[in-house]
């Protein structure tokens, strides 16, 4: 019954995005043409045999959460098309490769669920590190790492015929393989990280030997924060991997040592690296720096500004002034061109993915698959939080992608994946 | 167990909550800020990139338009063809400095339905015409140019309407701008120096400014006398060379220093004629407060003058304030102390005298037309006030046909027709004085004979200087605009 709804839900999210395209057409003055249809027909392939999979192997799985994807998928995916259709065309390539391995994963997990996954905790995390290292290959090499505005974290693999070459940003990967890593050291680990050491004042402190992770946590995101320059992804790690502690022993100081390592290193960050400190003046004083740090920012305001409430219209509004209209500023284009409905629409939508996400980790009774759940919601809200807070000027723009929205084969794919583990979860969630 | 997850989702949906707060700071409450920002490239391609309907004058010539950008079909930029002549009647419609004019206060009808909006949708679906209405004016291109060009270089106004129906036929305002430049690339720094201008070239001083109305006020003083009965045309006034104020030491005296003619006594009607301050001085303390306020007010005083165009109330202070003041009384009498007017309230009141004492809404759009250039919507004259009596407004019409017969007004005659006038020389503390004429012609026109009122006003005395007078400086300005109306525009030139 609840996988009638599924189906009915995304079959809406593919009539969403063909109707936006359609939309678009108008604006641009044509008409229903093959775009409409061809990407009817991607939605519809790509999470129908997701839907089909779900239905055979884990048909006790949440049946709302790939429809909220799928729905921010297709806002996503008309505002990519509005910008630049050939990134569109793209994207669509990109949904059909997450839907068939987001199919072949539930196929994988079809007999044992995602428990199988705990035992190759640290081929996980070994994969995870190589990952994250890949971007720093020398330029020579075949497959080989390359910088995009500024941080080092795509990686290149020249094709032998022409010029043609593949990119993919491996840390996208990576964040879901660490997930599956910390849940399951979590899940051996957690009572023995609870126990109270010394009393300091009303302060319980943990043993200083059950630290280590955390330190070594936040020494692995300043390290992806030197080395790669990306202080949206380090900040995400780092984010997950005190939250996650957090939730296998239920101590906040880890919380608030989290805390108050994210202000010290970000304040030596910002006194030590240029482009922190620029980003860091961008986001208090956008307007004073507009032909250049700020610019961004302030396309992006203006771009919401200018949407008002109903939107300029699909088409009819200037999101292409933003700099990463399609990528990191997609929110902004959004909220332009559909308006305060449109922002509200998406917002609650990531609203109620993290509820249902969280909604599986509490009720599954086995420990890994709570760490499991649990971590895998985070990394949606986070980056969610983190992007939107950026260009929504609460936090400095701290470049990730916006999951689900942004153009991105690597973020789609991970994410899809990510969906795809959490349902797989809540199938059988009681036992 | 799922407590600490319970606690992050809390936090979560908290932070969730903020991020809702800013999307509603950012778009609901400070949105417009953006929106309007001059950095915000949106300005200078967005909204006035719609096509707006043509605004045409009553005999047909383009004086706003919107023009396709070659590069872009959709994208329109507005342009006046006849540059800073309507300058402040039609307006301008511009992204960086907003509407102003007609192009604003008939917006809606200029702006096109097809659009992105619910309601612009809804109508295209039901096969509404959604394309821009375009507009007649009531003015004369001809009668414009005119007026512009006999004011020249001089800063000031001219107003002329039909007194019947309250067809504006002319407005002109100098010193004056073209809102081509408020449109294009240079906009900003062109609007930013017309702003800083102290000369106001954007202000039209035909409705929005206020100028003591001198002598053209005794037009609305002879009216309160004529109505309360306390004088008629006839009615014999003393003649002294000044008159003194009672408990002031101020006095009252004529434009030559001299008496309003020979003679102990004088007609109210030589009084009149000549513009004896002294005279009307008298009438004004006789005829009293209560009578002269009620006056003014019936002829549009204290009152906003409904017209589509930005404008302010002439104003006189209530009768009250002159209780224990009788030289207060006999200065408003002669148009001075408090009272002040626009032109436009002063060319009505020469209106009230042409249409037997009744003054019609003034209005500019004479026509709404649709994009296949059939009219939707005609304007139909409407009574704004009974501003005096029919006896009353015919006694005034001698006495103005006096006026430009053998008084103060002869430079505004025309040959062979009837015109009246009165002539007003405003004194300003420290200046130049200003020059006003108003009046119509012709006098007793029939039915079918085309009338014309108008207001002309020079500030501070124009190309004259402290030389100047109403009857030297706007009489024959209003010359020029009457010749042109009656078709005699050659002659004399």
């Amino acid at each position: 019954m609840t996988r009638n709804a599924e189906a009915a839900l995304l079959a809406a999210a593919a009539i969403v995005a063909a109707m936006g395209v359609a939309l678009v057409n108008f604006a641009a003055g044509t008409g229903l043409d093959a775009q409409v249809a061809l990407t009817f027909l991607v939605f519809g392939v790509s999470f129908g045999s997701i839907h089909m999979a779900l239905r055979r192997w884990a048909p006790e799985g949440n049946p709302y959460l790939f429809p909220i994807a799928a729905f921010l998928a297709a806002i996503g995916f008309t505002e990519i098309y509005r910008l630049d259709p050939g990134l569109a065309a793209i994207q669509r390539w990109s949904l059909l490769l997450a839907g068939a391995v987001t199919t072949a994963l539930l196929l994988f997990l079809r007999d044992e669920g995602v428990v199988v996954l705990r035992r190759y905790r640290y081929l996980f995390l070994a994969t995870a590190v190589l990952l994250l290292l890949l971007p720093l290959l020398p330029e020579t090499w075949v497959l080989h790492g390359a910088e995009v505005s500024g941080s080092r974290l795509w990686v290149r693999l020249e094709l032998p015929m022409g010029t043609r070459s593949l990119s993919f940003q491996p840390g996208e990967i990576a964040k879901v393989l660490l997930v599956i890593f910390l849940a399951s050291y979590l899940a051996d680990r957690h009572v023995a990280m609870a126990q109270t050491g010394r009393k300091l004042g009303p302060i319980r402190l943990p043993e200083p030997r059950q630290l280590g992770p955390i330190l070594i946590a936040a020494g692995a995101s300043f390290a992806v924060l030197v080395y790669q320059r990306d202080l949206g992804a380090s900040l995400l790690l780092f984010a997950l991997f005190v939250t996650m502690v957090y939730v296998a022993t239920g101590r906040a100081a880890y919380l608030a040592t989290g805390a108050a390592l994210v202000v010290a290193g970000g304040f030596i960050a910002y006194r030590t690296f240029e482009h922190v400190e620029r980003r860091v003046f961008a986001w208090l004083h956008p307007f004073e720096d507009f032909a250049d740090a700020g610019y961004q920012i302030v396309q992006g305001l203006f771009a919401m500004g200018s949407g008002s409430l109903t939107g300029s219209g699909l088409g009819l509004g200037r999101p292409d002034l933003i700099p990463a209209a399609s990528t990191d500023f997609i929110f902004a284009s959004v909220a332009e061109e559909m308006g305060f409905a449109g922002s509200i629409a998406v917002l609650v939508a990531y609203g109620l993915f993290v509820a249902a996400g969280f909604g599986i980790a509490i009720r599954s009774r086995d420990v890994f698959r709570k760490f499991l759940a649990a971590g895998l919601t985070i990394v949606v809200a986070v980056q969610a939080i983190l992007i939107l807070g950026g260009v929504l000027r609460l936090l400095p723009v701290t470049g990730i992608t916006l999951p689900f929205m942004s153009y991105g084969g690597s973020s789609l794919l991970a994410n899809m994946v990510l969906v795809a583990l959490l349902v797989r979860t809540s199938h059988g969630e009681r036992t | 167990m799922n407590r600490p997850i319970r606690v992050l989702a809390m936090g979560i949906f908290a932070i969730f909550t903020v991020l809702i707060a800013a999307v509603t700071y950012h778009q609901v409450i400070v949105g417009p800020d953006y929106r309007d920002d001059p950095r915000n490239v949106r300005v200078a391609t967005g909204v006035t990139g719609r096509e707006r309907g043509t605004i045409i004058t009553a005999d047909g010539v383009v004086v706003a338009v919107s023009e396709a950008d070659p590069d872009d079909p959709l994208s329109f930029r507005r342009s006046y063809p006849e540059g800073e002549l309507y300058g402040h009647s039609v307006g301008y419609s511009t992204l960086l400095f907003g509407n102003h004019g007609i192009e604003a206060l008939r917006s809606d009808e200029l702006v096109s339905d097809r659009d992105a909006t619910i309601s612009g949708v809804i109508s295209a679906l039901l096969g509404g015409d959604v394309r821009p209405k375009g507009l007649r004016l009531t003015l004369e291109h001809q009668l414009q140019s005119v007026a512009h060009a006999a004011l020249g270089a001089q800063h000031g106004a001219v107003v002329a309407l039909d007194p019947r129906t309250g067809a504006i036929l002319a407005m002109v305002s100098t010193p004056d701008f073209d809102p081509n430049q408020l449109v294009g690339s240079a906009a900003a720094a062109a609007g930013d120096a017309l702003d800083a201008d102290p000369n106001q070239p954007l202000i039209n001083r035909a409705t929005e400014t206020l100028y003591p109305p001198g002598s053209t006020f005794k037009v609305i003083t002879s009216s309160a006398a004529f109505e309360s009965g306390v004088a008629s045309t006839g009615t014999p006034f003393p003649n002294p060379v000044e008159l003194e104020l009672p408990g002031s030491t101020a006095t009252i005296s004529n434009y030559n220093g001299q008496a309003c003619g020979p003679g102990a006594e004088v007609p109210l009607s030589t009084a009149f004629i000549n513009s004896c301050n002294t005279i009307f001085g008298m009438l004004g303390m006789e005829v009293g407060a209560d009578q002269l306020v009620g006056s003014a007010q019936s002829y549009g005083f204290n009152s906003e003058i409904p017209i589509d165009l930005a404008s302010v109330a002439s104003s006189i202070p209530p009768a009250s304030e002159f209780e224990f003041d009788l030289p207060g009384v006999a200065q408003s009498a002669i148009g001075q102390r408090d009272v002040k007017a626009t032109p436009l309230q002063m060319a009505l009141a020469a209106a009230a005298v042409a249409n037997d004492g009744e003054i019609m809404v003034p209005y500019l759009v004479q026509e709404v037309f649709n994009a296949e250039g059939i009219v939707q919507e005609s304007a139909e004259p409407v009574v704004w006030l009974r501003a005096t009596t029919p006896s009353a407004a015919r006694a005034l019409a001698d006495l103005m046909e006096g006026v430009v017969t053998s008084g103060t007004g002869r430079r505004a005659s025309v040959p062979g027709v009837r015109v009246a006038g009165k002539t007003g020389t405003a004194e300003v503390p420290g200046a130049a004085p200003h020059a006003w004429f108003i009046g119509y012609g012709p006098v007793a026109a029939g039915p079918e004979d085309p009338q014309i009122a108008l207001a002309v006003l020079v500030e501070s005395g124009g190309d004259a200087g402290e030389a100047a007078t109403g009857g030297t400086v706007a009489a024959p300005i209003a010359q020029a605009v009457f010749a042109e109306f009656f078709g005699l525009a050659t002659e004399g030139s």
